[in-house]
């Protein structure tokens, strides 16, 4: 994280699975600001099989768009010399499936899964956690790595001074098992040991050899607290020299990457994609000081990022998304769910193949506008589901003693509850084809507050080019820089969602308001089951009082008011009284196609005429 | 988003086939290299311990574990079969009668007087690797199996369900825009691979599996069926596994689906021939498409592959829209905007215009159609 | 079996008939003498004398009607009909009834005489086999043991019953987790009472899950005992639950320590041992009395995850305050039943659960009902005779 020297211009790019995707951040005056972007088709796979080809596509193409000289030749010019060339040059990559790991704990439930949780905030995908307790015999686990060919294993399991035979039967396992890695057999597979540190000479001596085992400090030195950053940075490490290095054309971009200080040209690593998703948005909550969720929603999987209480979890819903996984959040949601937020009836069957095909054929892009309902209603429920996964993972620890009042006798709260607090969420930010591209911003709003349901006061917006990764990498270089673009460019406002908790009667008043508007104050009045939409442009904030009425509930306390300011967007501010715990939608067909008609009205989602016509 | 398209199946008149035969443990290899093979032939074997089962015989029979000896019927080793009684108790005279039966077939292996538990151990688990098609062994990987090649037809549809298995190929339809239904099938096609053509429902799956019908390609199937099929919504398009009775390719899609002339007219040539089918399917990165293979030479011999020349959409391409309101339509391009357009959805994206046969025109956008090789 | 008879005297014979005339004008006069003597025993209207229902044959109702009965009623009874007359009872005509019983009472299947006020019937007391005064009980019985058996045979069968989630429950798995990772022992103490309190009894069931649990943890587990008589019953538990994962290996019978049987010997033990052996998890499930308390901060304060289960209410707040999840009263014998998944435990349970529900409804019902002036309905329901 060292600022070094003054950085005058950035190139970052993305490789993706489909796209790479590549920027271009100057220092205008005091800020950092975006230039422009490009992109280009990755060339991971066959018939290219060179990820630089892609790579340099795109940085043409905005070399093209800025009117810029940044190439010469087949190299990026370094540091930047006049007009020509960029101080820092950062990328992030999630090609090849990104990275696939197994990991190891004693107890499932404790180390298991804070080795689960160091894994996926490094980034990758946790394809098994095996563990003591998880009644597999260890042939059984011995079967279950050789099948999985992780990319990289972290072995971890036991406090400090705490169990060693339990970690060093697992080392005993993986060695065993003598697992090769997914991509090319010519090197040995990576395995990071967290675990017990008492442990460490018998775990060398069993896997030393045998794999390229690296050794760092404790995910859960003891059993209150967990120490996940120094097993992260090793899996960056790792990602790169073992992983990275095979995939085609990698390690030519490694040598590329870099950025400009006093002492020279410092190379910088290549990050996986959700590392640096997390990472800037990680920044962001700690340099605002507020509660952020953040989810990224692809064609095969749904990442979902928070930081509650200063504490960052990432999940990764790996058979949630809206093209490869379509079917998949159908099949887990159930057709009911999904139909739920449609405005018409459906045939059934009907659905179903439209649904498969996008399946088997996931580039294609509604057209009509039925099609693009459909999809939304599907991802909301994606969304929900990939969310519900999170809460259930960003826990407190397990294994950590309680203490008690008499007066807890009748009310014995379990460990390990979800840090998931929506009421305390300042920040919702979303981001991914169907929220990044939605033809109409409010679009993107009214899914995020269909699947999240925010309670209280709660900002929305969207990521509007895919631009957190290379800013995630940037944050790790020049935190200003990212933070800068982050908020000025990458972030699209839409705004502020203000929803009651509680349930109301329908129809009756359930929130009064009070907004200065720039307009003038206005006064409102929304009943409950419905939602009302009030212009707020980007950069601009009003002063407003709430009165929930009845039971309802803002975050101080049933019926009490709340004064706070909200910030404004591109849709503007939402008062969402359609009430939460429960939020409900009628199971009957007709009521429900008159309800979601209504609040697809009251906040212009889908054009009229279609909305109704095409029923 | 500009350069979206489904990548193309392959579709191939003549190619050099290898394929990887692997036991999933180490085992035994059976054959050895050069040997030429039949697909049904098994080129590897190994077996699996058979699990365990263990039976709560005392507290199911209501009595005390040490006295559970005296009511069983087995003895350690004895083989028990599904659903037999193995220990029997009565009580109040013979009024109320409990019994035991055995989950599983296998044999008793252990009786626990301190647990009043049984222990049932399943046969071992033979596993074997076939050869999948006709082809010679060129090459033995020790203790774990073999690589196979042939020359032939290979041809990947666009899912499929069902494992492994081959047979002769038959036509059920004349022409690839027909129906596959139930009245199609006959005894003539017990063992062999049938070709539909636009569409197969429930009830011909249902016949082709009676009579006993080893595959079927088609150009289309409902999901409504597929999930009454298989018993399960099918999520992820990750398959292969499901043991159906038969194995089917999807040529086209999900719906009623012409298949394409290609293939049609591919498969169609090489009817009564055997052929070699996999209907495992995986959607993802290492994409994996369900095949079909025809070898139509054991012996090898050098085969130049036909390179499918890579050419990009011009006015004129025939091609298929993909998703609705067009969705299956075949068509041809007139014309290639440049310019971003808006569509009903309001989505803006390039795009292009197509006529249909019947003469009318539309406007699609480029991710939703794709190119048909002539 | 009830013997009535018509008023007396009955026919004497016809030879003594002369002779008995000629003494029947003393007797009457003397009779008469004796009724005015007495002045107040009139007949007694409604008079009937039979045997006592729904008994065991050692009794003979006398009832008349209470209303029309003078101040006084005379019973007296005899063996025959001619005496000699033995006092029963003098009551007041307002009662109504008498029943013969107790010391001196009827003997089962003899026919015995009652003068009541002069007036002579006789009755034979008998024994019956079914007392219908208890007919209710025998109901709510055979409902209790219906619902026993029914849950039961579902258990057995193998059909899911619910149990509610006892957050002390999953808390168990969690604290033997942690001392797993902490690859520290975890301490049992199944209360200080002797084998056959059942509190002990269950303490086994749970003992015996635990041990299953810790076994395929594969971590180590102590069980300090208070009475000599439980050793073999806690030894036998915890190897047969090492045994039912296929870990007899693990089992270590020096694990299971007989201490003391004085209390305090016992609870200064059992803190040794926490102190020196520091267990990661200590779970005190049984009977406890004054060294819960004791026992409960020791382990606090060395850091352990506690769990305690008793239904000695007296100690359950010392255990509330000091562990983390305390099983209370009822609870701590759900549990043996949720952990055991005993087809027996767990249909017993849901039987005695469901029995608790019909008399809750019925309570319900029943003060609804008085509320509205029916009480009498429901109370004959319950009366026990």
């Amino acid at each position: 994280m060292s600022e070094g020297k003054e950085l005058r211009s950035i190139l970052a790019t993305d490789c993706g699975s489909t796209t790479t995707k590549a920027i271009l951040i100057e220092k205008q005056g005091d800020s950092y600001r975006l230039v422009v972007r490009g992109e280009a088709p990755t060339t991971v796979e066959a018939p290219f099989e060179d990820v630089t080809k892609g790579v340099l596509n795109a940085i043409m193409e905005v070399e093209e768009l800025a009117g810029r000289k940044l190439l010469d030749g087949d190299k990026i010019i370094v540091p930047q010399n006049g007009t020509e060339g960029v101080d820092a040059y950062l990328s992030t990559s999630s090609a090849g499936g990104g990275l696939q790991m197994m990991v190891t704990g004693v107890v499932k439930s404790m180390t298991g899964e804070s080795a689960e949780r160091a894994a996926l905030g490094a980034g990758a995908i946790v394809m098994d956690i095996v563990a003591s307790n998880d009644r597999r015999l260890p042939h059984e686990k011995i079967r279950r790595i050789r099948d999985l060919r992780p990319d990289m294993i972290l072995l971890s399991g036991g406090i400090d001074g705490g169990t060693k035979t339990h970690v060093v039967e697992l080392a005993e396992i993986i060695a065993a098992a003598d697992p090769r890695p997914r991509l090319g057999s010519s090197y040995d597979l990576p395995v990071i040991y967290a675990g017990n540190q008492d442990a460490i000479p018998e775990i060398e001596e069993r896997l030393g050899g045998k794999t390229s085992l690296e050794v760092t400090e404790n995910i859960r030195p003891v059993m209150e607290r967990e120490n996940l950053m120094p097993a992260r940075h090793k899996i960056h490490d790792l990602f790169m020299e073992h992983v990275m290095a095979q995939a085609p054309g990698y390690k030519k971009l490694m040598s590329w990457t870099g950025y400009q200080t006093n002492s020279g040209w410092t190379s910088a690593p290549i990050m996986p994609t959700p590392a640096a998703v997390g990472n800037i948005i990680q920044t962001i909550a700690k340099q605002e000081g507020i509660q952020v969720v953040g989810v990224d929603i692809g064609g095969a999987t749904t990442d979902v990022f928070s930081v509650f209480q200063d504490v960052f979890n990432r999940t990764v819903s790996a058979n949630l998304g809206m093209s490869y996984s379509v079917s998949n959040v159908l099949a887990e949601a159930g057709l009911p769910n999904v139909m739920r937020w449609v405005p018409f009836d459906m045939d059934e069957s009907e659905l179903r193949n439209r649904i498969k095909n996008k399946m088997i054929r996931p580039t294609t892009i509604p057209q009509s506008l039925e099609e693009l309902i459909i999809e939304q209603a599907i991802s909301r429920e994606a969304l929900r589901l990939a969310f519900e996964q999170h809460k259930a993972l960003a826990v407190g620890l397990k294994g950590v003693q309680q203490e008690r009042t008499i007066s807890d006798t009748f009310e014995q709260s379990s460990s390990g509850e979800t840090l998931i607090d929506l009421l305390g969420l300042d920040l919702l930010v979303g981001s991914g084809g169907v929220l990044s591209h939605a033809p109409r911003r409010i679009q993107s709003v009214l899914m995020m507050l269909d699947a999240f349901l925010p309670e209280g006061v709660t900002q929305l917006a969207v990521d509007s080019i895919f631009m957190m990764p290379q800013l995630g990498v940037l944050a790790e270089v020049n935190e200003r820089a990212a933070t800068d673009v982050f908020v000025a460019d990458c972030l699209i406002r839409l705004g502020t969602a203000v929803a009651p908790i509680g349930k109301g009667k329908e129809g009756q008043t359930a929130l009064k308001a009070t907004i200065q508007l720039p307009s003038g104050a206005q006064h409102v009045e929304v009943p409950f089951g419905s939602m009302v939409r009030l212009p707020l442009a980007v950069g601009e904030t009003a002063n407003a009082t709430f009165e929930p009425q009845g039971k309802l509930d803002l975050g101080s306390g049933p019926g009490k008011s709340l004064q706070t300011e909200l910030v404004g967007g591109v849709g503007g501010i939402f008062l969402d009284c359609r009430g939460r715990r429960p939020f409900e939608i009628p199971t009957d067909p007709a009521s429900r196609i008159r309800k979601l008609t209504e609040w697809s009205d009251a906040l212009e989602v889908y054009p009229k005429e279609h909305a109704t016509a095409s029923a | 988003m500009a350069h979206a398209y489904t990548p193309g199946l392959r579709v191939t008149t003549r190619t050099r086939i290898v394929k990887e035969r692997r036991l999933p443990l180490k085992g035994e290899v059976v054959v050895k290299a050069g040997e030429v093979m039949r697909a049904e032939d098994v080129v590897a074997r190994t077996e699996l311990p058979g699990n365990v089962q263990p039976v709560k015989a005392a507290s199911m029979l209501g009595i005390h574990q040490e006295d559970l000896e005296e009511y069983m019927l087995k003895k350690v080793g004895d083989h028990v079969a599904k659903d037999e009684v193995i220990a029997t108790a009565k009580s109040f005279f013979g009024l109320f009668k409990s019994h035991v039966k055995a989950p599983v077939d296998g044999t008793v292996e252990s009786i626990s007087t301190v647990t009043g538990q049984l222990i049932i151990r399943e046969a071992p688990i033979p596993v074997e690797v076939h050869a999948y098609f006709d082809g010679t062994v060129t090459e033995i990987i020790p203790e774990e199996g073999v690589v196979m090649e042939a020359v032939g037809a290979f041809l990947q549809g666009i899912f499929g369900v069902g494992g492994e298995t081959s047979g002769e190929l038959a036509l059920a339809v004349q022409k690839p825009d027909e129906e596959l239904t139930p009245d199609k099938l006959n005894e003539s096609h017990a063992g062999k691979i049938v070709i539909g053509g636009s569409r197969i429902q429930l009830p011909a799956i249902d016949r082709a599996k009676q009579l006993g019908v080893r595959a079927v390609v088609v150009g289309g199937i409902d999901d409504a069926d597929l999930k009454q099929l298989l018993g399960y919504d099918l999520g992820v398009a990750i398959t292969g596994h499901e043991t159906l009775g038969l194995s089917l390719v999807v040529t086209e899609g999900f719906g009623r689906m012409t298949m394409a002339s290609r293939t049609f007219d591919l498969l169609g040539g090489h009817v009564g021939r055997r052929a070699s089918v996999n209907g495992a399917t995986q959607i993802r990165a290492g994409v994996m498409r369900p095949e079909v293979i025809i070898p139509t030479e054991t012996h090898l011999t050098d085969v130049r592959e036909e390179e499918g020349e890579v050419q990009g959409l011009t006015i004129g391409s025939p091609i298929r829209a993909i998703r609705t309101p067009y969705f299956g339509r075949l068509g041809e391009v007139t014309a290639l905007p440049p310019e971003l357009q808006k569509l009903e959805s309001e989505a803006t994206v390039r795009v292009l215009e197509v006529r249909f046969p019947d003469g009318s025109t539309a406007v699609l956008p480029r991710a939703n159609v794709e190119m048909i090789e002539t | 079996m009830i013997k009535n008879r018509t008023p007396l005297p009955a026919s004497p014979s016809s030879a003594k008939r002369l002779a008995l005339s000629a003494c029947s004008g003393l007797v009457l006069f003397l009779g008469l003498a004796a009724l005015l003597a007495t002045s107040a025993a009139a007949a007694v209207p409604g008079l009937v004398v039979r045997d006592n229902p729904d008994d065991r044959g050692e009794a003979i109702l006398v009832e008349w009607d209470g209303e029309a009965a003078g101040d006084s009623v005379r019973v007296e009874r005899a063996e025959s009909e001619a005496g000699p007359w033995v006092m029963r009872r003098a009551l007041p005509g307002s009662a109504a009834r008498f029943v013969d019983q107790g010391e001196g009472g009827p003997e089962r299947g003899k026919t015995y005489f009652y003068r009541v006020n002069g007036q002579v019937l006789s009755a034979t007391p008998t024994a019956q086999w079914w007392n219908k005064g208890r007919t209710n009980l025998f109901l709510i019985l055979a409902l209790y043991l219906g619902l026993i058996m029914v849950f039961l045979n579902i258990a057995r069968k193998g059909g899911s019953l619910f149990i509610r989630k006892i957050a002390g429950l999953d808390a168990m798995e969690e604290a033997i987790g942690r001392a797993t990772e902490m690859g520290k022992p975890v301490l049992y103490v199944p209360g200080i009472d002797d084998a056959n309190n059942i509190q002990t009894i269950y303490s086994m069931a749970i003992l015996n899950s635990v041990a299953k649990m810790v076994a395929q943890y594969d971590t180590e587990l102590i069980v300090p005992l208070a009475k000599a008589f439980v050793l073999p019953l806690a030894e036998e538990t915890v190897r047969s639950g090492y045994m039912d994962v296929g870990r007899p290996d693990s089992f270590r019978a020096d694990n299971i320590r007989f201490l003391s049987d004085e209390q305090f010997a016992f609870t200064a033990a059992v803190n040794g041992i926490m102190l020196r052996e520091k267990p990661a998890a200590n779970l005190f499930l049984g009977s406890f009395f004054a060294e819960s308390l004791v026992l409960a901060e020791t382990g606090f304060t060395t850091g352990a995850i506690q769990i305690a289960g008793t239904a000695n209410i007296h100690q359950l707040p010392f255990f509330v305050v000091a562990c983390d999840y305390t099983m209370i009263g009822e609870e701590f014998f759900a549990t043996s039943a949720y952990l055991s998944r005993e087809p027996m435990l767990v249909g017993t349970l849901k039987g005695g659960d469901m029995m608790k529900l019909v008399i809750m409804v019925f309570l319900v019902v029943a003060a609804i009902a008085a509320t509205m002036g029916h009480s009498e309905a429901f109370r004959s329901l319950l009366v026990i005779r």
